[in-house]
């Protein structure tokens, strides 16, 4: 679960936290692209150390640590794959250059788990969904959204009331084979279907007591405006955009083996 | 013309073979301040959704007789249009508020209506601000008490300036300081504001004194509706079992000793003592 935890929103003042959710989104997208098209080590580790200043200035390195330790098992597993492969490919033989290039593909997913952590760690799914309805989502599926992220804590202590109540009637979860396992959930799971239905009438009824579907025209408190330093992002964005495909098409990337001459 | 007016007001809902209430026939002033009381099930929240018209738009099932709110006929008017002029908090705090920002919350309303932004930030600050909540505008509603999450929805509500504002036992997820607080920032809305309140609530022991019109209800139809004081005095009140706050009660027994009180019948402890303390005195 710490991947999620990585991923989870907290409150904090920052310039990147004030930025506007759109250019961030945009900045991320282009770091994936641009890591999409590099399979050297060189330019996938620059790629990476220029997203640390994002994480600094935005006040989330211990959370984003939290969410690379969460991908470090997945991260193995790809290094692990690719080098047993190559190994395989290479003649059964061992080489710098398979280890390089699994080194490589392993940064790689590195740099995407860090470009969207770092996404989700700074932009309030307030913000996210003011995004979305200004980028003329219908307000339906905006709402949808910060309901279920609204109501995620509260389902889970729901889980957790009833898993209490059903232990202290004697409901053993941790017995018996996978299977077993698997089927003791129901009584869990039953309860808590059956109350976030009526938790869901409930919903629809105060809702609908506050004027919901009135009129097409639905404004709204807040508005995302860009501001200077999110011109400022979207300039470096374009500038690294151009760089990364410059340098894809132009010139040839040496390797670190050939650098040291191994 | 009364702010609500309900005439033979029989409702069934779909699949019951019961009416929950039968033949309503009450009337509430503008300002009021009103206590709808009874035992459990006896239609106080069925007739609450009759006033804002969740019955019959959103819970369909039979409607007769006759509700007018704020002079329209509810059964004719949407529910979002009703919206603008009563305001419904419910039981639950926790599933009333969808926003990931207690500010958010009191703006959902508006933003619906589709209100010009600067008076939805005008009027979101002040209804936080009344309800004393301003301090906690950008916490997320899970994070406050079961108290401060019932002020969110009263503000929330309050937002839209409704004529109206009816609570369904608002207080039943609180513990008492937090119900009592809730109950004090309902009186100063009507007092100051003149919104008119409908309270539905057990607890007379610490409503009974902002009343000036009780209905008491039991089975689906109106047991007592009148001035609150002689309404809790009645023997009838006693019996239906609606628990008459205990100062009434004690008037009750005092005076069948022939103890000389006044003829006022007290309604919370404060009065009670300062009676009791008068026939001290004059002894």
């Amino acid at each position: 679960m710490s991947v999620f935890d990585g991923l989870k929103f907290r409150k904090v003042k920052s310039p990147i936290h004030d930025l506007d959710p759109r250019v961030k989104f945009i900045y991320v997208c282009v770091i994936f692209a641009i890591a999409l098209i590099f399979w050297e080590l060189i330019p996938l580790l620059i790629l990476f150390l220029i997203q640390l200043p994002f994480v600094l200035l935005g006040k989330v390195q211990r959370q984003w640590l939290r969410s690379l330790r969460g991908a470090a098992f997945l991260a193995i597993i790809i290094f692990v794959t690719n080098f047993v492969f190559s190994f395989i490919g290479a003649g059964y033989r061992f080489t710098a250059e398979s280890l390089e290039s699994a080194f490589a593909l392993t940064f790689r997913f590195v740099v995407l788990v860090e470009s969207f952590s770092i996404f989700f760690l700074t932009t309030s799914p307030d913000n996210l969904s003011l995004a979305l309805e200004q980028t003329r989502v219908p307000y339906e599926f905006c709402f949808a959204f910060t309901t279920a992220v609204r109501f995620v804590p509260v389902l889970a202590n729901e889980a957790q009331t009833i898993m209490d109540a059903q232990k202290a009637r004697g409901l053993e979860l941790e017995r018996g084979n996978f299977l077993k396992r698997i089927k003791n959930y129901i009584p869990i799971l039953i309860p808590l279907i059956v109350s976030a239905i009526r938790r869901s009438l409930e919903l629809a009824e105060a809702m609908e007591s506050r004027a919901w579907g009135a009129t097409k025209n639905r404004t709204n408190l807040y508005v995302l405006r860009m501001n200077k330093n999110d011109f400022i992002l979207l300039a470096i964005t374009t500038g690294i955009l151009i760089t990364a495909v410059y340098i894809r098409l132009f010139i040839p990337i040496p390797s670190v083996c050939e650098l040291l001459e191994i | 013309m009364a702010i609500i007016e309900t005439e033979n007001l029989t409702y069934t809902y779909p699949g019951a073979t019961n009416p929950s209430i039968r033949n309503v026939s009450i009337k509430i002033e503008k300002g009021e301040f009103v206590l709808i009381t009874g035992p459990s099930g006896c239609g106080k929240t069925t007739l609450c959704r009759c006033f804002n018209g969740l019955i019959p738009h959103f819970y369909q099932g039979k409607l007769e007789g006759e509700v007018f709110v704020a002079g329209l006929k509810v059964d004719e008017h949407s529910i979002h249009e009703l919206a603008k002029h009563v305001g419904l908090v419910f039981q639950n705090p926790e599933n009333q508020l969808f926003a990931l920002s207690v500010e958010k919350d009191v703006a959902f309303g508006l933003e619906n209506l589709g209100v010009p932004r600067d008076e939805i930030r005008r009027r979101v600050d002040w209804a936080m601000k009344l309800t004393g909540i301003y301090h906690l505008k950008d916490r997320a509603p899970n994070e406050l008490s079961g108290g401060q999450q019932q002020r969110v929805a009263i503000a929330s509500v309050l937002a839209m300036k409704p004529e109206i504002i009816v609570l369904d036992e608002p207080t039943s997820f609180l513990d008492p300081l937090g119900a009592e607080n809730i109950f004090k920032v309902i009186y100063e809305l009507n007092r100051k504001f003149g919104i008119t309140i409908i309270l539905v609530e057990h607890r007379l022991d610490l409503t009974a004194k902002y009343a000036d019109h009780i209905i008491i209800m039991d089975n689906g139809e109106i047991l007592l509706d009148g001035e609150t004081r002689s309404v809790l005095n009645s023997e009838k009140a006693r019996l239906v079992g609606v628990g008459i706050p205990k100062a009434t009660r004690l008037y009750q027994i005092l005076k069948k000793d022939r103890v000389n009180l006044r003829s006022t019948i007290p309604l919370s402890s404060d009065e009670m003592a300062a009676m009791l303390e008068e026939v001290l005195k004059s002894k």
